[in-house]
């Protein structure tokens, strides 16, 4: 028992209660003690799945058919509750209300160590601990989790998570609503764990956590467990197997495998851009110059273009508006925003910042508090896109929005299966629509809300959370269609490379107001103004920097 | 200054005060505990006295209903009528029916004085903590409590996505049909909700056996002691004065 891995699954295959196929499986994998492990693989390929069984969520909680066996530090996981695995294994899901109870922060905290018969001095010091650690003030252990911000709820369930200091943690997805600077501190956080405690992190957004995490191990389109060794390694030698799979590959590897397919190879594979710019400084001075050009082209194809011209149409506007979230207060004060035909936005900015009540409020759907509002009412795609889902499949969803897109119902019928397939859910059309893996949700509701291309003015608010590869590119191609067929998208994100490569105008949302707004190439260069505001600036920023100095 | 009793302290001292004002059935003590409880609401806990009057709305509609009974129905009233006894208030079946209504009234009184000033986490608490209340059914109330609020914004999340298939914003308020149609939807999400935080719950250990800890679960005093003395000893004394 002392040397078996923190945790292992050994042909483990799970199928839910009446479907087809399995979930996930069978697949077999470990995690040793002190190990960090990265699991990644394309939305829907059965991670969040594999990660519930870990310790008998499924099925004891959960029901589903299981086959194959679950060890935890050796010991056969069915031997206890789910509950009495929380001492040693602690758990984040990917959807944050997944993880809290409904309570106040200082409680959600709390409630593990509360449950563990901890004393309360001890208790209280953990709280604190944990709060401050994740950047929480003592004041907010009053405030209810549920009327927090998508990110704030992340912070909360971090909180919770590191207060508990179990040996292992299994995280999914924990920082997909978190602004760059909170995301990259708290994986740091996660990741950097004392003593002999494990991690295993499952996430799409692999740029920064690459260079953190000791082994990848890739679960393929049929839900098989793949060691993919270490993540230097790992982006090199599958590039082509994950690009086919759809699953996020970082902006570095992407750079080297597409030098790599101009023969140059660069003398070790890359993790960060910084890693990239040294090793193409290093190149003998011919293939130098091809580099340039290839690394040009790259950083081209990560930009979106020029923002449209002051006299465009102007689709809709806020002027001096003062915005408040429902029932909530005033968040943002005199603020003047116009978004002009085929122009792309991105509003960015710390957690908690607004971003979400200007893009509603951008989009006619909150009511100002003061100032007003010009141009017909827009749409959104919800932070959760739970909220979007009205019918019971797939298939009707997307049927109906194109109907009330103006369709007839034979051509909305083939519109539909078009669209599914377009966005990869084809296989899905007949499932329910809370049946989806998170990734697949936010498919379907950009899918609905893109259908017909009724609105002038579209919102997305954190659109590319939970998405894999193969989404972001669906997302950023619909994006540049619909700028290019004359609507007005404005994107709420904290994936600020995305931001770069999708929209050409960016506005930093920061301090009850609008901080900067500007084309993306300047605003997301300015450093000293990203710091400011909570944001990290681009994974790209390196490679711009390199080839505007000419130092090839 | 009730805001600081001990929950429990205060819902035994209710309890006790409700039992009186369901089983003495006269008008002024009715009368007395309806006053008691308007000071200790408006005068010590300085609660807003419209709120306190549209609190007892609903109590008062029915009391209403007794009170209509009473008069209308008398043969159906007999029980109450030889409660009531003697009439200071006319008619048998009238005083009867005040009677009634005023112990409504009361009702309402004592369980608004201890609605608002109890704050419901720390009841919770205080029930795990002192009275053994399962964890299980403690924080199933707990998120009950939080969840109601929650339903408003669903609600309107709701009507957003539908105002935006239909192209035209949402009314401010809903009509009777797009309530009821909102009916399903809340339904599915309570039902999703609970789930979530059930499984939430399990997944951090609720409910393993042990005996937890309950952190900030309120602890009692001395002044809790005097509470529950000042509150019994002057239920007689209200009754004795109403008497008079």
């Amino acid at each position: 028992m002392a040397d078996a891995p923190a945790a292992r699954w050994c042909d483990i295959s799970v199928r839910y209660p009446y479907a087809d196929a399995p979930a996930v499986g069978p697949a077999s994998l470990a995690v040793g003690r002190s190990e960090r492990v990265l699991l990644v693989g394309a939305s829907g390929s059965g991670k969040s799945t594999l990660l519930a069984t870990l310790t008998g969520l499924i099925p004891h909680t959960i029901p589903a058919e299981v086959t194959g066996k679950v060890e935890l530090r050796g010991e056969d996981v069915a031997t206890r509750t789910p509950a009495q695995w929380s001492a040693s294994v602690g758990q984040m899901f990917q959807n944050p209300e997944q993880t809290l109870c409904g309570m106040t922060v200082g409680d959600e905290v709390a409630f593990a160590l509360e449950n563990q018969a901890l004393p309360a001095d001890e208790i209280e010091a953990r709280i604190g601990s944990a709060l401050a650690q994740v950047g929480l003030s003592e004041d907010w252990r009053g405030r209810r989790t549920m009327q927090l911000s998508g990110g704030e709820k992340q912070l909360v369930a971090l909180a919770a998570l590191i207060a508990q200091q179990t040996p292992l943690l299994v995280v999914d997805e924990p920082t997909a609503h978190l602004a760059p600077a909170a995301a990259t501190h708290l994986r740091r956080l996660l990741l950097d764990r004392p003593g002999d405690a494990s991690v295993l992190i499952v996430d799409h957004r692999v740029d920064d956590l690459a260079g953190l995490v000791d082994r990848v191990v890739l679960i393929d389109a049929d839900g098989h467990a793949m060691d993919g060794g270490s993540p230097r390694a790992f982006f090199r030698a599958h590039y082509d197997k994950l690009a086919a799979l759809g699953i996020a590959i970082p902006p570095p590897a992407a750079l080297d495998a597409a030098l790599q397919a101009a023969g140059i190879v660069l003398a070790e594979a890359t993790l960060t851009m910084e890693e990239a710019v040294a090793w193409l400084e290093a190149l003998p001075t011919r293939e130098k110059a091809a580099a340039q050009e290839i690394a040009s082209t790259f950083a081209v194809a990560h930009q979106a273009g020029q923002s449209v011209q002051a006299s465009t149409k102007v689709v809709a506007a806020l002027e001096g508006a003062s915005c408040a979230p429902l029932f909530g207060p005033t968040v943002l004060r005199d603020v003047s925003l116009t978004v002009r035909r085929g122009e792309t936005i991105a509003i960015v900015g710390r957690n908690g910042a607004g971003k979400s009540t200007l893009a509603a409020s951008l989009a006619g759907l909150l009511r100002l508090k003061a100032g007003r509002r010009i141009g017909p009412m827009g749409a959104i795609s919800f932070q959760n896109p739970e909220n979007q889902f009205l019918a019971g499949s797939v298939r009707e969803e997307v049927r109906d929005a194109w109907l009330a897109a103006g369709a007839d119902a034979a051509s909305a019928e083939a519109k539909a299966e078009a669209m599914l397939a377009q966005w990869g859910l084809s296989e899905l059309a007949a499932a329910h629509p809370f049946e989806l893996s998170q990734g697949q949700k936010r498919r379907l509701s950009l899918a609905i809300i893109t259908a017909g291309g009724r609105w002038p003015l579209l919102v997305l608010d954190e659109p590319t959370a939970g998405l894999d590869g193969a989404g972001r590119a669906a997302l950023e191609a619909e994006i540049r269609s619909l700028a290019g067929a004359g609507h007005a998208v404005a994107l709420v994100t904290h994936d600020l490379d995305f931001a770069l490569a999708s929209c050409a105008r960016s506005v930093v949302v920061d301090d009850g107001g609008i901080a900067a707004d500007g084309p993306s190439r300047t605003v997301l260069r300015d450093t000293a103004l990203l710091e400011r505001s909570g944001l990290a600036a681009p994974a790209l920023l390196p490679l711009l920097h390199f080839l505007e100095e000419g130092r090839c | 200054m009730l805001s600081s009793i001990h929950p429990l302290a205060k819902l035994v001292a209710c309890l006790v005060w409700l039992t009186a004002s369901i089983l003495i059935f006269s008008a002024p003590f009715q009368l007395a505990i309806i006053g008691s409880a308007i000071v200790a609401l408006v005068f010590i806990e300085q609660r807003s006295p419209l709120l306190v009057l549209a609190l007892m709305v609903p109590f008062a509609l029915f009391g209403f209903g007794f009170l209509t009974t009473s008069v209308l129905f008398r043969q159906e009233s007999d029980f109450a009528l030889r409660m009531a006894g003697e009439t200071p208030l006319g008619g048998e079946a009238f005083s009867a029916g005040i009677v009634l209504f005023l112990r409504a009234i009361a009702c309402g009184l004592i369980s608004a004085a201890f609605a608002l000033t109890t704050d419901a986490g720390q009841f919770i608490k205080a029930l795990m903590a002192d009275w053994r209340l399962s964890p299980r059914i403690g924080y199933a109330l707990f998120s009950a409590m939080q969840f109601v609020p929650d339903l408003a914004v669903e609600a309107q999340q709701i009507r957003l996505a539908r105002a935006m298939r239909r192209g035209r914003p949402p009314r401010r308020i809903p009509g009777p049909l797009e309530t009821a149609s909102l009916i399903v939807p809340l339904l599915a999400y309570a039902i999703r909700r609970a789930s979530r935080a059930a499984i939430a719950m399990e997944a951090r250990g609720l409910d393993t056996g042990i005996n937890r800890t309950v952190l900030g679960a309120p602890l009692l005093h001395r002044r809790d002691a005097a509470f529950i003395g000042i509150a019994f000893a002057l239920l007689p004394l209200l009754w004795w004065i109403s008497k008079f």
